[in-house]
């Protein structure tokens, strides 16, 4: 009998967690995994190989001809290229050519050497800053200044002192632009070949500016500026503190994007993993998918959240929103609210005016708390419903399941019926519509006791933003001295 | 080592190797660009050996 190998099997298991894990989490950021660690599938792939060979070997078992069938390497250059391109897509490290191509592979880790940048130049009260895409990170600051000053440091990877030596002169750091529209230019794209250029920028700007700032690598730090703000980025981690104007953001991919006391409209689209939006005076709209954890508190205009998965809309959020993977809890909105999301559990408490929620899978528990109660839609189709209505309010109760137990404590005039293997609640004091359904988990209506408490989602506080004296910039490599020193 | 050991390991080693390199050119400081022609030295290690066994025995 011919053997096979065990990695066809392996495989399919493989193919089947994944997607049974993409049915069950529908937000689970598989294909941005995939993209970071694919070349891991590689390695073990052929480790299985490998290990099932020695073990053929040493209970001298014939061995076959070739480790790797032809039909094999060929799903290696297909993995490969659907690797290679999701990475690229998903706006990690542009992958080709990174640096050109090294023939004899002898350039291999080079060293970094670090160049001083700076540069200042007079402007008017409320400049346009313009920031060239760069790679590297960037923290602007508004002041009382009438100068646009620049300090920090270039780092450029090289061999030898020469080389950098060269790069450094073939890259000048110039602002360039008259005294109401300014532009900030790292001239890196001026060194090609396998010289890798990044810039660190301290940037003091007059706090009336307005900032456009371009970028394909790199953090951006903006605090205290009176003007919008537009970044777009292909990788980046934003934060932002008392912006004045508007603020729009566009990210290719972001580990982070943190936003407190912003004054105007923001609008963030994009790649990313966390979103922290803190006391937000215009209304704030975002589009795109975001895996990691979203945290909203004290938005004064209305809310426009459309995910992958999830949809939200809110008129004004005094509280507080919270949304992981698989879970979404929120205390204290103002209405009309709309969810609509596939796989979350929902938490709503303290809400007023209506309620439209639509959850495919996952238990749902509301607590209106404040009085009167608004109108409540409910659609679910797999998972537990609970209300607790306070005991005074108005309502024209009508709970349904198709399949499950239903409960009900509330008494008089909520009564609950069986019907096959689902049942209703029921009940009616002229209040505004209560409609809630599941097709399938335990439907659940109590009275809710007078010191209940809101859901407190676990949003952390926004830690103190790491400024000003936050030294630990990610991947500042190796600084020759403090920054403030580079005096131009 | 016999031949058709060394023959059945090749594909598998080659493999890894690809791999241990993306994984470099992902999350480390060299990229692909660079690190590619050790796949041909892994390559020529191989036939080296694969020479030198078929001569012993």
């Amino acid at each position: 009998m011919k053997r096979t190998s065990i990695v066809a099997p392996l495989l399919l298991i493989g193919v089947g967690v994944l997607f049974l894990a993409r049915n069950l989490y529908p937000d689970l950021a598989l294909v941005d995994y995939f993209a970071r660690y694919w070349p891991v599938l590689l390695i073990l792939w052929g480790a299985l190989r490998l290990a099932e060979i020695m073990f053929w070997s040493a209970t001298d078992k014939e061995l076959p001809a070739r480790g790797m069938s032809g039909g094999e390497w060929i799903l290696v250059v297909f993995l490969c290229m659907v690797g290679l391109s999701v990475h690229t897509v998903r706006g990690f490290e542009s992958w080709w050519p990174k640096s050109g191509i090294t023939m004899g592979g002898i350039d291999l880790l080079g060293e970094s050497f670090d160049y001083p940048i700076a540069a200042e130049k007079p402007c008017a009260k409320a400049p346009r800053v313009i920031i060239e895409s760069f790679r590297g990170n960037a923290r602007i600051t508004g002041a009382e200044v009438a100068t646009v000053k620049v300090s920090g440091h270039k780092t450029i990877r090289s061999m030898e002192q020469s080389g950098a030596d060269q790069a450094n002169q073939s890259s000048p750091f110039e602002i360039s632009g008259d005294g109401n529209s300014l532009t900030i230019r790292t001239n890196q794209d001026h060194v090609s070949g396998s010289m890798r250029i990044s810039s660190e920028m301290e940037i003091t700007v007059p706090k009336g500016a307005t900032i456009e700032a371009h970028g394909r690598t790199g953090d951006f730090d903006i605090t205290d500026v009176s003007g919008n703000v537009e970044i777009v980025s292909d990788n980046a981690g934003v934060r932002l503190q008392n912006i004045g104007g508007e603020v729009k953001i566009d990210l290719r991919r972001s580990d982070i994007v943190r936003a407190i006391n912003v004054k105007g409209p923001f609008d963030l689209k994009g790649h990313g993993d966390d979103v922290e939006l803190q006391d937000m005076e215009g209304q704030v709209t975002i589009n795109g998918a975001y895996s990691g954890v979203i945290q909203l508190r004290n938005l004064a205009k209305p809310l426009r959240f459309n995910g992958q998965q999830t949809d939200l809309n809110i008129e004004k959020l005094p509280g507080q929103v919270r949304m992981a993977l698989g879970d979404f809890t929120a205390d204290n909105l103002v209405g009309p609210v709309r969810l609509n999301t596939k796989s979350r559990d929902v938490r709503i408490s303290n809400f007023t005016n209506s309620l439209d929620l639509t959850v495919e899978r996952g238990d749902i528990e509301l607590r209106p708390g404040k009085l009167p109660v608004g109108k409540i839609d409910v659609h679910s189709r797999f998972g537990d419903v609970e209300v607790a209505l306070p005991a005074a309010a108005r309502f024209d109760l009508n709970a349904t399941t198709a399949r499950g137990d239903t409960y009900s404590d509330f008494g008089a005039p909520v009564h609950t019926e069986r019907n096959g293997n689902g049942g209703s609640v029921r009940g009616s004091n002229g209040g505004p519509s209560i409609t809630l359904a599941t097709e399938r988990g335990k439907m659940t209506v109590r009275k809710a006791s007078p010191d209940e408490k809101g859901f407190e989602p676990a949003v952390e506080a926004p830690e103190k933003p790491e400024r000003p004296e936050a030294p630990e910039r990610p991947e500042a490599p190796k600084a020759p001295k403090p920054l403030q020193k580079v005096e131009q | 080592m016999n031949p058709g050991f060394l023959g059945a390991v090749r594909g598998p080693v080659m493999l890894i190797t690809l791999g241990v390199l993306l994984s470099i050119d992902h999350f480390g400081p060299v990229s692909f660009g660079r690190t590619w022609p050790v796949l041909l030295i892994v390559f020529g290690i191989f036939k080296l050996m694969e020479r030198s066994s078929a001569r012993t025995s």
